[in-house]
């Protein structure tokens, strides 16, 4: 059974009612006699930046790759084989560019994936109409 | 306004069949440090991007080994290729990294690289 | 775990309908072949270079060390050299000819002792050897690991089944930059007179990453759950 359009815009209004900044504060975008030097830091943070972070054992698990992770991957190397990016500029992109919201929340190759889709479009190869389109038209594929 | 063009060709003739960073040895210049120099993380600013991980800043540590040359990530991350410097590993005391680290197990270490730019005599 | 929390991570759509995920990878590899960034059959050739991988070199690279004292000697000093002698040109063996871009061309093996051992992380990005060691374990990419391996090592390695005395030093090589790493284990006791197949098929992906040790009879990584894909690749 699909989900209306409006059933996913209350179920996302549900999630993302949830999300939060680093750090929780009485107030969102403080005046700045509210951030001291040390807050900067933390928000400016760069998202990959995780070594010596407190955090709780859990289970460790091996996993079963997606056909879209591997693709991606290679669509990746493809990428940098071709000269229209570079590794560094592909890490930088993909592990502090896409912010800690989505470098926490999205799976690994998620992110590989959102910033190979936005260098085509900051490099002015591919418009947001053009990829706007042909993922619509992706989507009728599978209808 | 016109759109940008960006050179796709240069790391592709510099690196074929040569391999990086091999293709930028020669390029950084005189080593500053040497195996067995005691230095010390300068704790830069952190804007934009870098790799220098902040749990090493202003740790000292031992250079083991001066790897490769290449440009810093910091400026390859936009392609800017034409500052190289030297890499060097690094041990570090893992007492002198993490103050609540077991005084049984003193002798453990951590090992990574820094280019130049993050270092000075300790 | 509240029912809410589970409705937030259990988005059961997933299953019936195609993930945005699948939706964005076609558009993303179409696009860029109907720009000709790059060709249809240069993704072709890269998946074919990518079935090619896995830790078999890696492990064949160790056993050759263990046998052969010259051959050691060139692995800890230039692991590119020596991946030669297990079939692995970090230059040329993919179809680039200047190595595969993420991975760069710069391999270090890192020598335990019986009073020191090696376990390597990338708390930055979880880069990883792939030309000699394949694509990496989930949890190997995840945040936990890279938190906790740096600062925490002796519990983490307890967690896989490592116990480790202090009269060994721990060595936890954060892969930050350029190099790779892979970890050349002591070769254990009951192994003499072995093969190098047979001493290959107890360096295990675990073993070269440094979360295990070899043992004679175990030629598997630890068991572990499995999460299963929606949509598997088929390797």
């Amino acid at each position: 059974m699909s989900t209306s359009t409006r059933d996913k815009v209350m179920q996302h209004l549900n999630i993302v009612g949830h999300l939060q900044p680093a750090l929780h504060e009485e107030t969102h975008a403080p005046a700045p006699d509210q951030i001291d030097n040390a807050h900067y830091r933390a928000y400016t943070r760069m998202a990959h930046d995780v070594g010596g972070e407190p955090d709780v054992p859990i289970r460790w698990e091996e996993k079963e790759e997606e056909v879209w992770e591997h693709n991606t991957f290679v669509t990746c190397e493809c990428l940098a084989w071709r000269g229209v990016w570079n590794a560094e500029e592909r890490r930088r992109r993909q592990n502090v560019d896409v912010g800690q919201t989505q470098y926490l929340g999205l799976p690994y190759y998620g992110r590989w994936l959102l910033t190979a889709a936005r260098i085509l479009v900051d490099k002015q190869y591919v418009t947001v109409s053009e990829l706007s389109n042909k993922m619509d038209e992706v989507k009728k594929r599978y209808e | 306004m016109s759109k940008p063009h960006y050179d796709r060709e240069h790391h592709v003739k510099k690196a074929t069949g040569i391999g990086d960073p091999q293709c930028f040895k020669g390029e950084a210049g005189p080593a500053k440090f040497k195996v067995g120099d005691r230095v010390r993380v300068k704790d830069l600013p952190d804007i934009f991007y870098n790799r220098c991980q902040v749990y090493t800043r202003g740790a000292t540590a031992t250079v083991v080994e001066l790897v490769y040359e290449s440009p810093p990530a910091e400026d390859e991350a936009w392609d800017n290729c034409e500052n190289p410097e030297w890499f060097y590993s690094l041990v570090f005391k893992q007492k002198d990294l993490w103050p609540d680290y077991s005084d049984t197990f003193a002798n453990d270490t951590l090992e990574t690289e820094l280019s130049e730019r993050w270092l000075e005599p300790a | 775990m509240s029912d809410q929390h589970e409705e937030l991570h259990q988005p059961a759509a997933m299953v019936d309908e195609v993930s945005e995920f699948e939706v964005l990878e076609l558009a993303v590899r179409e696009l860029c072949i109907e720009k000709g960034l790059f060709s249809a059959d240069d993704h072709r050739r890269w998946t074919e270079y990518m079935h090619t991988l896995g830790p078999a070199p890696a492990a064949h690279l160790v056993a050759k060390a263990w046998l052969d004292p010259e051959f050691k000697k060139t692995a800890v000093t230039d692991g590119v050299k020596a991946s030669l002698d297990v079939g692995i040109d970090w230059v040329n063996s993919m179809p680039t000819n200047f190595g595969t871009p993420s991975d760069y061309c710069n391999l270090r093996v890192l020598e335990d002792t019986p009073t020191l051992k090696h376990v390597v992380v990338c708390t930055l990005c979880s880069c990883y050897p792939r030309p000699i060691l394949g694509q990496s374990p989930e949890w190997y990419r995840t945040p936990n690991y890279r938190r906790r391996i740096v600062r925490w090592p002796r519990q983490v390695l307890a967690e896989f089944g490592l116990q480790l005395s202090a009269d060994i030093e721990v060595r936890v090589e954060d892969s930050n930059q350029k190099s790779r790493f892979i970890v050349m284990p002591v070769r254990p006791e009951g192994t003499e007179g072995w093969t190098e197949d047979q001493l290959a098929e107890i360096v295990t992906r675990d073993c070269l990453i440094g979360v295990a040790v070899p043992q004679v009879g175990k030629t598997e990584n630890d068991k572990r759950p499995v999460r299963p894909a929606v949509n598997p690749y088929k390797h």
